[in-house]
């Protein structure tokens, strides 16, 4: 059968793109492109007040307005569930009692030219009852601080299994707790030492470019969406409830995205979109500006207490932590965001006691949510950096007391769970060796600091289904609901069908994504893609592949161990029969199709603390060296070398394109200002005055080093790619600014000025 | 939605095109929404981002920040109409695609016509000028070394280019 070719033909190989050519001619469609005769553009009345009730709103100047078509005020809500969410249905459609951040949706104007859309919303009046802010963690904690939801949202807590627990409105605007504990707390008091740090993560915005929107219209009694989402499944869930319609009509069709990093995920744009439609008769696009991208979602900021035990030889024995994320107005994915913040906050090492919580504050800000990883992020920046204020108060090298603790490959990561797919040491030698960790020049403000970013990848309990279709020709239809965000899957996984197929990836083509069509999957997120429906694909292609032998073997009358695929012709000793003829010749001149069903789930599992053992771990090594102007604070980035496991890269190019793509996110946290509040108001949520990498601000060192360890789970040994390498680069960097100037900044951004404060409090 | 409209004259993609515009009429809308050429795209609306950067007599400039009655008399070029009329590509899309110089796609149509104009401008740029002119627009996916590397090898594969 081949399943497996010893020598890969396809995999493996840097082969264009699918999307190479729509891509680089400007014919690609985004939703963007999307357009109807008659289409209304919507556009929704934001407020101005961080935390206020509304006493009224009149809208009907708006509805008499040239071109309007439709308004959406809390009036307009009839016969839905207006409210949404991932874990907690909090979020309102418009707001109907309460605005609780500035920029939160109020009302929504449908006309025939976003023009008149927008000169409608000025028409609308709307009186508020301002109430107390709070805008920070700090302040939304307070005993005196005022509720953002007076009463319980709707929602649950997700079953947990050993040692993980959820818990909701544990405190004054605390809307979820995740907790994970193993072993015994008793165990710290046999420490020889316990060091105990504060860290500060700023929050980044995705900075997506193509926008959040969507385009809706009425198919008969059929909502048909065009949506830049991430999770087509999901969103016509959540569209289900809301508008207390049955799955099967709704139709979500997702053409390519401009990207996402974590942002374009449950209701954004569409349920406004859709409700205007309704109401207008007419297909209805609602595209945020990028103003409004920063009003919508962001990353969570964090405040993070590390409580770490270890012995005088560098043994480490126990970590407790408590982590506060900044969940803005709205619980969003703030859950599932403390979930996987709190769970990865160990980092890949031993500990024989762990005791951590991880809290989601409700703060009068725009709501975070998921966000590229989706705690990971916050986890690894506190955990790395505490690490080598270990190592510098042990007087030991911060690479060697790495080498020291870290699980070995195939160690469980903490009881219950699944092993450790990568050989870790050996990665932090790859980037340690690639950067000149071993003899870094010292002094003159330079310095080097190392760091192994971690999180698990794969999702939660995450099903895939996908389905192929092999024509009478040869021509392959691979069907899943995997979005081609950027990542390259189309290209991974066309060529893992081909490889499996014995052909070439040009004959495999990916249909449009569509509810209606495509087989159902729970989104593209979590690193999920390759490892998890890779394992959906590879099944549906073996499917098919049997069947065509079978068919095949039946033909010539031979045994399927006899013939094997080769490129839509079987091969039989010396002879070669092509396909085609031989299927028109059983099935008719019309021909038919093969097809194969493939679907991979990981075990419920009650031992596994998240229910189901995790599919694979996936890391980033990272070094950084900086060099530090004391006279100024700024920090000058030498090098910085980041390296991800791709088990077997499937697409080499591709996999560089994530790893260098995640590294340079991950710089926007550390070096340049992130989302900047003057109380609630964000002072810099523009294009303009909002910076993030640009192509300048890239040193000569950055590199990036593919390692294929050949442990990951899925087709031919693949792992999870796009994350990784944005976790490990706020601590290197930090890490190298101690080993340069001796001083340890704990508060993202490492800005000057954080910079000479600390220069100034070590000076004394 | 006030005051006259402007009449416009100019050649998109080398065919010629006249219009009337009004005064706040951006260019990016008479391609996108007039012409249908949507490979261009906006972004962030105020010229930071380059995402919507088309060519003007050779020149790259923010489509989104350019006015629409700006383009009179002038060539506008933009995303569609650099691959030659019998589908070769420029050499610029080719580095693109053989250096998987992209991955969402939105800022590539943009990254293409800046690169473009470097190499019409300095057939044979350096790697620090291709970094330098490279920086004036935002791509959020690549981290920007495999872009910088196609540029480079556009710039070598070119009639005229190499260093």
């Amino acid at each position: 059968m081949n399943e497996i070719s010893p020598n890969l033909h396809v995999v493996g190989h840097e082969s264009a793109r699918k999307d190479a050519v729509p891509k680089t001619t400007g014919t690609a469609t985004y939703t963007v492109d999307v357009s109807f005769p008659g289409m209304l553009h919507a556009k929704v009345l934001r407020s101005p007040h961080a935390h206020a009730r509304i006493t009224s709103i009149d809208a009907s100047k708006a509805r008499a307005m040239p071109g309007v078509h439709a308004v959406i005020t809390r009036d307009d809500l009839g016969g839905l569930n207006p409210t949404y969410g991932y874990f907690i249905k909090d979020q309102p459609i418009v707001a109907t009692d309460k605005v609780r951040y500035i920029g939160d949706t109020v009302a929504a104007v449908a006309a025939e030219t976003e023009l008149q859309a927008v000169s409608a919303l000025e028409q609308i009046s709307v009186t508020y009852e301002l109430l107390p802010t709070v805008a920070t963690v700090e302040a939304a904690m307070a005993e005196t601080a005022p509720e953002l939801f007076e009463d319980e949202p709707m929602g649950i807590v997700p079953a947990y299994g050993q040692g993980a627990s959820g818990a909701r409105r544990i405190g004054r605007n605390n809307c979820y707790r995740f907790s994970y504990e193993t072993g015994d707390a008793a165990v710290f008091d046999d420490c020889d030492h316990i060091f105990e740090d504060r860290f500060i993560f700023s929050r980044d915005q995705h900075f997506h470019l193509e926008p959040f929107v969507s385009v809706a219209r009425m198919d008969g009694d059929v909502i048909e969406v065009w949506s830049s989402t991430q999770n087509p499944f999901p969103l016509r869930k959540e569209l289900a409830r809301v508008f207390q319609y049955p799955e099967n009509r709704i139709r979500v069709r997702v053409p390519y995205l401009g990207a996402g990093y974590g942002a374009k995920n449950n209701c954004k744009t569409e349920p406004i979109a859709i409700l205007l439609a309704q109401l207008s008769g007419r297909p209805v696009r609602f595209c945020m500006t990028t103003e409004e991208n920063f009003l919508t979602q962001s990353q969570h900021a964090a405040i993070l207490d590390v409580k770490t035990g270890v012995m005088a030889d560098g043994t480490f024995i126990a970590r407790s932590g408590r982590i506060l994320l900044d969940s803005g107005a709205y619980s969003d994915a703030s859950p599932l965001v403390a979930e996987k913040a709190g769970y990865r906050l160990p980092g890949p090492y031993n500990w024989q006691h762990l005791n951590i919580d991880c809290d989601c504050i409700l703060t009068n800000t725009t709501p975070a949510g998921p966000y590229r990883g989706f705690g990971g992020t916050q986890a690894s920046w506190a955990s790395e950096s505490q690490l080598d204020i270990i190592a510098r108060a042990l007087g030991r090298d911060p690479f060697d007391l790495r080498m020291q603790n870290l699980k070995k490959l195939g160690e469980a990561y903490v009881p219950g769970e699944s092993g450790i797919d990568s050989d870790l040491g050996e990665g932090l030698k790859v980037v340690a060796e690639r950067a000149g960790y071993q003899d870094r020049p010292r002094g003159n403000g330079r310095g080097m600091g190392v760091s192994v970013g971690f999180k698990d990848a794969g999702g939660v309990n995450k099903p895939a289904q996908a389905r192929i279709r092999i024509t009478t020709t040869g021509g392959v239809y691979l069907e899943c609901g995997t979005v081609e965000i950027g990542q390259g899957i189309h290209t991974a996984m066309s060529q893992v069908v081909a490889e499996l197929l014995n052909t070439s990836a040009d004959r495999v083509v990916y249909p449009e994504l569509n509810t209606d069509y495509t087989p159902f999957d729970q989104g593209t997120n979590a690193s999920s893609a390759i490892i998890v429906m890779g394992m959906a694909v590879q099944q549906a292609t073996l499917e098919a592949k049997r069947k065509v032998l079978d068919f095949a073997a039946r033909e010539l009358d031979c045994g399927i161990d006899e013939i094997a695929l080769d490129d839509w012709s079987i091969r039989k000793g010396n002879e070669s029969h092509p396909l085609a003829p031989m299927i028109m010749r059983y099935y008719g001149g019309t021909g038919y199709e093969f097809s194969g069903a493939g679907f991979f789930k990981p075990d419920m599992d009650h031992a596994a603390p998240l229910e189901t053992q995790c599919v694979s771990w996936e890391f980033g090594w990272g070094v950084a060296e900086v060099e530090v102007d004391r006279e100024t604070g700024l920090i000058r980035l030498l090098q910085l070398v980041v390296s991800g496991d791709a088990g077997r890269a499937i697409n080499p190019l591709v996999c560089r394109g994530q790893d260098e793509g995640s590294a340079v996110m991950g710089l926007t946290g550390v070096l340049f200002p992130c989302m900047v509040y003057d109380g609630a108001i964000l002072m810099n949520g523009n294009g303009l005055d909002y910076r993030v990498p640009l192509a300048t601000d890239i040193p000569d060192g950055f590199a990036s080093v593919l390692q294929e360890q050949g442990h990951g789970p899925g087709p031919f040994g693949a792992k999870s790619i796009g994350e990784g390498c944005m976790l490990p680069v706020a601590s290197a960097i930090a890490n190298a600014v101690e080993d340069a100037i001796g001083v340890r900044i704990r508060e993202l951004p490492l800005t000057p000025e954080r910079v000479l404060a600390a220069i100034d409090e070590a000076a004394g | 939605m006030t005051g006259e409209m402007a009449f416009v004259s100019c050649t998109v993609n080398g065919a010629a095109r006249e219009f009337h515009v009004r005064p706040e009429e951006m260019l990016i809308d008479v391609l996108r929404d007039r012409l249908a050429l949507t490979g261009t795209k906006l972004s962030c609306d105020l010229g930071a981002c380059g995402a919507c950067t088309v060519l003007l007599d050779g020149k790259p400039v923010s489509s989104c920040a350019t006015f629409a009655w700006q383009a009179d008399g002038a060539e506008v070029r933009t995303i569609e109409g650099l691959a030659a009329a019998d589908g070769t590509l420029d050499p610029v899309q080719q580095a693109f695609i053989e250096n998987s110089a992209f991955q969402c796609g939105y800022c590539t149509p943009g990254m293409i016509m800046l690169a473009r104009a470097l190499l019409d401008h300095d057939p044979s740029p350096g790697r620090d000028a291709i970094r330098a002119w490279m920086g004036a627009n935002i791509c959020r996916c690549t981290g920007y070394e495999m872009i910088i590397e196609a540029v480079e090898k556009a710039a070598a594969t070119a009639p005229g280019g190499g260093k």
